[in-house]
């Protein structure tokens, strides 16, 4: 099938009848908000490509969209990030500009991130610590949930019923004016997750229903959006999201362990523009508790700051700004506070509309220490532009860090409060070429992570050390391309991935992983997929492709690749009244592959998701 | 007669073993896996990656993951500890199950897989299976309902009774239709008797009793305090306590190898904060107490190869990835290393 899509995507189209008009899948571009990520490769997601997800999380968004690999302990279980072979701790998590990542853990659970509760979602590639702040040294996810001034009021009500038990509810109102526009939705999910697999712990290897895997989250976010004037704004939102999941233990254990994640999140950003500068500010409040096993664990996390945007010329703009944090974590074992101050300056030149070069800077102090400065350049230059086709060029060199987490320091026992935090140094080049809808991009990076934070067993407990450098190096190549056949309209994305990331530095100069690919990262991935829209009717196709992953660097038993396959069908042309009714048919797993991307955690086989919506 | 890990590594017992096993059962020819060096690869928390390595100590083979390759599917546990008894290996995981197989092959013969929480140790008695448990875990991580748990059958089944003992218990061992349990939380020693399937006494002992072993028909327990080590005997005809000898070696493991010369080598960690490992020898008819005779760290199995006396030690590498064995003679000289499965934790030499 692969074959056949990828033949018919190459020589049986004609690309020069290609129709503008479609729906947008991924830009591979820089992103306008991040007007000061030249040089970096960047993902982008609208909110009108986001519909095909509304039921599903961040997880499988990415899984399905991006290079990047989610290491995920089954369907809403743990699901973490590894941008280009780090880990889940290197990636900076922000929704409306407020960093998610907890702090004691230091870094977010993407199952508990459902798609519906977002607007906009993009990734920003590589080590940038200068432009976005602590945690970005694999990469950073940027989330928005924000009002539109649409002028109009809508109402929507979505229910998918699924297969294993599983269905979802949600609600999303809005309200807009010229001037105040406000959103809230309301979400519901319960997965018994009752899916059938095959046993490899018992003799025999009996097929089996899981059965200690359900998950309920339900969550409400309102946003409001609020023109003051003709030269103030005022947005702010606020997210309550609570999850309840039985974890599924692994084949071969029998643990009935039971987590509740409950998160509360406020933005809050407040804006004054100015004929040659802008003026922000921002505060934002995140509060989160987890419970597991009776076992309560509490954190928060408060944020205020102010930037300063000032463009003297059309080809300089400054962006200058402060923030303050301050976390308190009230855990099991140990409760602790932290103060965290940074300042950040970022300048653009922009001599002629084809080149672009910025240069960011940052500087945090945590407790008593100062993280060294930390830069960040790039470079973005069309160099080709012609009528119908573009050929650009980006480079940038950048750092990242990590300050270590509430549990890397106060722990107890084995908390570590001497530790340095993770650095990073990351290059990354890429060439991006266009020509009329048809657009490809490769991109060569190189990272280097250093004093990598592991916890190492120490007599009777662990305890966090400085110890692992690590090199990563790959390529990324991207396409993307619209056409049109006859009455039909087409898109299709791919996407592959090389990565190689091995430990330089280990727990010892004979430390036998040193020199293999780190544990759970393929060296290889690659999606496609295929929309075609008939009117009213679409269907997609979506295939996704992970290559062989080891358990531990230097361990022999590998997991399997594994090819995915899912298939939805969409119908928009159903109305009474003025109340329109989609209606969508997803199959995920189509061929029913049988595949762990943890060991011992079996993923579900085919699946059956019915929605349908009232949309007034 | 058992055979644990502890046991085995005596070339007598390993011989008794061998001999006793071909008289049991003369018509069972001799696996590949009745010579050599059996590996226990404990495996990472959460990944129940647990598996047996196989060294032929003639050619230096190693063959990983020989569990999986004989039954085409993983072992899918964490392995605690390996028992040869009643010409049968159980291979105990502490995730909820053991797996019983050929000794010679490592095919399996059957399996207990449910009505387990955190099993540690077995013995064969009365044809019957007796599997130490710790029980499940209460809201503040202590295992206040650990047990005995009975499965009356030697090639698994269904565990049909649970007899309430003191809190973590650990190895095991019979005597006649008699257990001793040695419950390494409270300082206990309990007695079951295994037909009536009930605990008959309990022997209060010092310190943290985690292994028994035999010395020319008697029952010998190894408890561990912070400064000192206890070595305990016992009456058996009344089970109570015949001998108690303290010895000075700090911060021992409970993990523990014997020599056929009757010498213990005993693992130790000073924890925090130097985190120093080592190796204390104990000679048990003996005065040369060495409390460090080999210092190093991440130690995390021990034991002895009597044919050669060579001491085999096993290092988790902070269960990072593979664990390492290095081999030493009998001065402490490293003779050679090789890598081995994630958290390798003991050894049966056959």
């Amino acid at each position: 099938m692969i074959l056949l899509v990828w033949a018919f995507t190459f020589f049986g189209s004609d690309i020069q009848k290609i129709d503008t008009v479609g729906l947008q899948e991924i830009e591979v571009i820089s992103p306008a908000y991040e007007r000061f990520g030249q040089g970096q490769k960047s993902i982008k997601w609208s909110q009108k490509d986001l519909e095909a997800y509304q039921s599903r999380s961040l997880a499988d968004l990415l899984a399905d969209q991006s290079p990047v690999f989610i290491r995920s302990y089954g369907p809403g279980m743990l699901a973490s990030p590894s941008f280009r072979g780090s880990s889940a701790g290197h990636t900076a998590v922000f929704w409306n500009g407020i960093p998610l990542n907890s702090p004691s853990l230091g870094q977010s659970d993407f199952s508990l991130l459902p798609v519906f509760a977002i607007d906009q979602a993009s990734l920003q590639f590589g080590s940038s610590g200068a432009l976005l702040g602590n945690e970005a040294i694999g990469g950073s996810v940027n989330l928005k949930s924000q009002a539109g001034f649409q002028e109009k009021s809508s109402l929507l009500l979505s229910q998918e019923f699924s297969s294993f038990g599983n269905y979802q509810t949600n609600v999303k109102g809005s309200i807009s004016g010229k001037k105040l526009a406000l959103q809230s939705k309301i979400y519901h999910q319960f997965a018994a997750n009752k899916y059938p697999f095959r046993n490899l712990a018992l003799p025999g290897t009996p097929i089996q229903e899981q059965d200690h895997a359900q998950v309920i989250q339900k969550g409400i976010v309102a946003d409001l959006n609020w023109r003051i004037s003709d030269n103030k704004s005022l947005k702010t939102s606020i997210w309550l999201h609570q999850a309840e999941r039985e974890i599924q233990p692994p084949m071969g254990s029998s643990t009935q362990d039971f987590q509740e994640d409950q998160a509360l999140r406020w933005s809050m950003n407040y804006e004054v523009f100015k004929k040659k500068s802008t003026l922000s500010f921002q505060s934002g409040l995140v509060r989160e508790e987890l419970i597991f096993n009776e076992i309560e664990n509490n954190t928060s996390q408060f944020i205020l700051g102010g930037t300063w945007d000032y463009f003297p010329t059309e080809q300089l703009s400054y962006h200058s700004g402060a923030r303050i944090t301050l976390v308190k974590g009230d855990l099991s074992t140990y409760a602790a506070t932290d103060e965290r101050l940074e300042i950040f300056q970022s300048a653009k030149y922009s001599p002629t509309n084809r080149l672009s070069l910025s240069l960011n800077l940052r500087q945090l102090g945590y407790g008593d220490q100062l993280v060294p400065l930390i830069p960040g350049a790039g470079l973005d230059w069309t160099f080709l532009e012609q009528k119908n086709q573009s050929l650009e060029l980006k480079i940038s060199a950048g750092r990242g860090f990590k300050v270590p987490t509430l549990n890397d320091r106060f722990w107890s026992p084995g908390g570590n409060p001497e530790l340095l935090p993770e650095n990073s140094w990351n290059v990354e080049s890429g060439l991006h070429w266009k020509k009329n809808s048809f657009s490809q991009s490769l991109t060569f990076y190189s990272m280097n992570v250093d004093n990598w934070i592991i916890w190492l067993p120490q007599g009777s407990f662990w305890s966090p050390q400085n110890i692992r450098k690590v090199r990563s190096d790959g390529v990324e190549y991207q396409g993307s391309m619209k056409f049109k056949t006859g009455a039909v309209d087409w898109i299709s994305q791919w996407q592959y991935s090389l990565n190689r990331a091995v430990s330089l530095v280990g727990i010892s100069q004979n430390d036998p992983s040193l020199g293999k690919q780190l544990p759970y990262t393929p060296r290889h991935q690659a999606g496609l997929s295929l929309q075609a829209q008939v009117q009213r009717f679409s269907i997609q196709a979506q295939t996704n492709y992970t290559g062989e992953r080891k358990i531990t660097a230097d361990n022999p038993r590998t997991l399997s690749p594994f090819f995915l396959a899912d298939l939805g069908i969409s119908y928009t042309g159903f109305s009474i009244s003025k109340i329109q009714i989609p209606l969508q048919v997803r199959i995920q797993n189509l061929l029913n592959t049988q595949y762990q991307v943890i060991y011992l955690r079996p993923m579900p086989g085919r699946s059956i998701h019915f929605t349908i919506s009232f949309q007034l | 007669m058992k055979t644990k890990l502890l046991q085995l590594g005596q070339v007598f017992v390993s011989l008794l073993i061998l001999f006793s096993c071909i008289g049991n059962d003369p018509e069972r020819p001799l696996g590949e896996y009745d010579r050599g060096i059996l590996i226990m690869n404990e495996g990472s928390f959460g990944s129940n990656d647990g598996e047996v390595y196989h060294l032929n100590p003639s050619t230096n083979e190693l063959k990983p993951d020989i569990f999986e390759a004989a039954n085409g599917r993983p072992f899918a546990g964490l392995l605690e500890d390996m028992v040869n008894e009643d010409d049968k290996m159980y291979l105990i995981a502490n995730t909820g199950k053991v797996e019983i197989v050929n000794p010679g092959d490592f095919k399996s013969l059957g399996a207990v897989t449910s009505g387990l929480d955190q099993p540690r140790s077995l013995t064969v008695n009365s044809g019957k299976l007796f599997i130490s448990d710790y029980g499940p875990y209460d809201a503040n991580f202590n295992t206040p309902s650990s047990y005995i748990a009975v499965v009356r059958n030697t090639l698994g089944g269904t565990v049909s009774k649970k007899i309430a003992v003191s809190r973590k218990p650990e190895d095991l061992i019979s005597f006649g239709k008699f257990i001793l349990v040695a419950g390494s939380e409270e300082g206990k020693v309990e007695v079951i008797d295994a037909e009536k399937e009930e605990l008959v006494k309990s022997i209060e002992v010092e310190g943290n009793p985690s292994q028994f072993f035999e010395i020319d028909g008697k029952i010998y327990l190894f408890s561990s305090k912070a400064d000192e080590v206890v070595i305990y005997t016992f009456h058996l005809d009344n089970f109570t306590l015949a001998t108690s000898n303290w010895y000075p070696i700090a911060n021992a493991t409970g993990k523990i190898a014997l020599s056929n010369s009757n010498t213990l080598y005993i693992l130790t960690s000073s924890g925090w904060p130097n985190y120093e490992d080592g190796i204390g020898v104990l000679p048990l008819f003996g005065t040369s107490l060495q409390p460090k005779w080999y210092e190093g760290s991440g130690f995390y199995g021990i034991g002895i190869d009597s044919s050669k006396e060579e001491i085999y030690v096993a290092n988790a590498n902070g269960f990072q990835g593979n664990g390492t064995i290095t081999v030493l003679d009998k001065s402490g000289n490293t003779v050679r290393t090789f890598d081995v499965g994630r958290g390798p934790s003991g050894f049966m030499m056959k």
